[in-house]
């Protein structure tokens, strides 16, 4: 089980997070295992691999701001970069910035094993 | 339109609908607010649509997440703020950026919060201020509108008419007054629940009758709605189809319409209604027409009556009053003996000069001066007999009218004993007349009344009997000591010849053991009528009209 020291280490602004929580440490590291299962990250993949970007877009959209309320600032990071590339229907290499997000996802199911 | 004031508060807590299809979020604005609110959640657009219809007069607030499976949370909010019944609830949108705060805003939502959330203190806050906003909203239009009828509720009423025509100064206006003629009867017959399907099919029937945008609409005191609308030539047509549509639901209902038309806007607005409604209530009862419309014969009326009563205190401190004296004679005997007075009131105006009677007693009766003329009178009238009681020595007994709404007061008897013993004058003196209509219009009460005046030594005279009023089932019963017969009766009698009728009440006067007078006798054929079929006693000008004091003193003096 993760703790908040090392939350904090992998990257996460834990801070501003908990302060979100009303500084409730147990309900904040029992939130984040609940987005290894969020739809959305499949579905971001799927849709960019299907050439939808609009349902890229709305995947990718959530998932900013789930991650942004959790401060999980390593994993939020190119999630907000893919957010802005999509909303404006940007033709590019997605591929780069979907390999980043799973390698910190990983990371940080990693600290949960 | 849904405008009752709903029930927002369940357990001490209100409840609030968080949608948002990703958990996280929920639970997060969960653990926010769940110490003071009752949180449910949706994972979707459909799912918060379904529990938004089914708490409708529970829910308080809804958070709406835009990007949502099934539903988007814009086509949510348009959902919403389209239907009546939960247009009422506020919504504040989540969302991650401004684009579509505009339009969220646009859309109706009341305000946004940002995500990453901020703060639980600026969440808690931004959740509390749009609830106060919508529930204070909710209290104003519960009082604004009528919850029977939708239709606004007097005060606001004349706030929107004053509004209306501050916009629209040039437009010729209307005001009208519409209502069930003789609702109280309806009312009676049908009961409460037909009445109240009734007023629906009537406010329905005014709202297409009277486009919104050249009319607002009232419902007000329960019967009765006003309607202040540009001006038509005629508004029959359109009473006409609300009328049909009132019959379809209970046939042989009777619409009133009183029309004040072409307002003079110098006039405050609640007084232009004041017009309308006086021709209104001149429909009351009437069963021919349906339409009436305010005239300058309405409005001098009212002037000439606001006058009466304007003047009436300056009236009565100048003893601008005077009592007059009407000889009674009694007829039994040779020659005519005088047997008595009636007591009449002339009032000499300054400016009008004589006002007859007829013209401020029955005003007085309906707006309560009544008593304090009556007091007048009867202590000039008492003062008089006791004047003419320490001048000579002969009792010639005065008798004074009691009208009707006298006699619904219970302090009758003693204000009229302290009147005869503040003047010094004996019970006897002092003969009193009380209206046939007063002892039938509520029987039980007036008539104790009458007995227990009768038991204090009072001298009861029935006034304007054959009027019409009393059966001849209960005349037996009643209290009294004299029957005097009704001025217009004798005179119909005489005018189509009918003798009989005249022996008949002279009869029923002997069977009930009191002297007949008849007042109004005017020729000497009809003095010697009554003379040779058994009336006692004759008032009329063919032996006098009211006189002065002291013109009268002369039959004292006889």
């Amino acid at each position: 089980m993760a703790t908040i020291a090392e939350l904090k280490a992998y990257g996460a602004d834990t801070d501003a997070a908990l302060a979100r929580l009303m500084g409730n440490e147990a309900f904040y590291l029992k939130l984040i295992p609940r987005i290894f299962d969020d739809d959305n990250f499949g579905k971001l993949s799927a849709s960019i691999a299907e050439g939808d970007l609009e349902k890229a877009f709305e995947a990718a959209h959530s998932l900013k701001g789930v991650l942004g309320n959790l401060e999980l600032t390593p994993l939020l990071k190119p999630v907000v970069e893919v957010t802005e590339l999509l909303r404006a229907k940007k033709e590019v290499d997605y591929s780069s910035y979907l390999d980043e997000i799973a390698a910190q996802k990983e990371a940080l199911e990693a600290l949960f094993k | 339109m849904e405008n009752s004031v709903v029930t927002f508060v369940e357990d001490g807590k209100r409840t609030i609908l968080v949608a948002d299809d990703e958990l996280i979020n929920r639970e997060i604005l969960s653990e926010m607010l769940k110490d003071e609110y009752n949180v449910l959640t949706a994972e979707d657009g459909e799912e918060a649509y379904e529990i938004v219809k089914n708490n409708s007069t529970t829910i308080s607030l809804i958070l709406l997440d835009l990007i949502m499976p099934r539903m988007g949370g814009l086509e949510l909010l348009s959902l919403i703020k389209n239907k009546d019944k939960l247009s009422g609830i506020p919504v504040i949108v989540l969302t991650t950026d401004q684009e579509s705060e505009v339009v969220s805003l646009n859309t109706g939502a009341s305000d946004f919060i940002p995500k990453p959330y901020p703060q639980p203190d600026v969440v808690k806050a931004r959740v509390r201020k749009s609830i106060e906003l919508s529930e204070e909203r909710q209290i104003i239009s519960g009082t604004q509108n009528d919850p029977m009828t939708g239709l606004f509720t007097g005060e606001y009423f004349y706030e929107y008419a004053e509004r209306f025509d501050k916009y629209h100064p040039d437009v010729q206006m209307d005001a009208i007054v519409l209502g069930i003629n003789n609702y109280q009867v309806v009312h009676e017959r049908y009961g409460k629940q037909k009445c109240i399907e009734l007023l629906h099919h009537i406010a329905d029937g005014i709202r297409s009758q009277y486009p919104e945008n050249e009319c607002i609409l009232c419902h007000k005191d329960v019967d009765v709605f006003f309607i202040y609308c540009h001006h038509i030539d005629s508004h029959e047509g359109r009473l006409q189809k609300i009328a049909e549509a009132v019959n379809l639901e209970c046939s042989g209902i009777r619409m009133a319409m009183g029309i004040y038309s072409c307002v003079d806007k110098n006039i405050d607005i609640s007084k232009r209604f004041v017009r309308a409604r006086l021709a209104y209530d001149k429909l009351q009862g009437n069963y021919h027409n349906e339409t009436a419309y305010f005239d300058d014969d309405i409005l001098n009326k009212i002037l000439f009556e606001e006058r009466l009563c304007g003047d009436f205190q300056k009236a009565i401190k100048e003893e601008q009053f005077k009592v007059f004296f009407q000889p009674k004679f009694g007829i039994t005997g040779d020659e005519p003996q005088i047997a008595g007075a009636e007591a009449l009131v002339r009032w000499f105006h300054p400016e009008l000069n004589l006002i007859s009677p007829g013209l401020f007693i029955p005003l007085f009766e309906s707006n309560g001066l009544i008593y304090k003329l009556d007091d007048y009178i009867w202590h000039k009238t008492c003062a008089q007999i006791r004047k003419w009681r320490e001048q000579y020595d002969r009792k010639i007994p005065v008798s004074v009218n009691i009208s009707r709404v006298e006699m619904h007061d219970p302090n009758l008897s003693n204000r009229l004993i302290r009147i005869v013993e503040e003047n010094g004058i004996e019970i006897s003196d002092l003969h009193l007349e009380i209206t046939e209509s007063a002892y039938v219009s509520d029987s039980s009460v007036i008539i104790e009344r009458v007995e227990d005046l009768r038991r204090k030594g009072f001298f009861i005279e029935m006034d304007d009997f054959g009027s019409g009023y009393s059966s001849l089932n209960m005349i037996g019963d009643l209290p009294i000591d004299a029957l005097k017969l009704d001025m217009q009766f004798l005179r119909n009698a005489f005018n189509k010849r009918n003798m009989k009728i005249i022996d008949i009440v002279l009869e029923i006067a002997r069977c009930l053991e009191v002297p007949a007078i008849a007042e109004g006798v005017e020729t000497e054929e009809q003095y010697l009528k009554l003379k040779e079929s058994g009336c006692a006693i004759i008032q009329g000008y063919y032996f006098s009209k009211p006189i002065p004091a002291d013109e009268f003193e002369k039959y004292y003096k006889d």
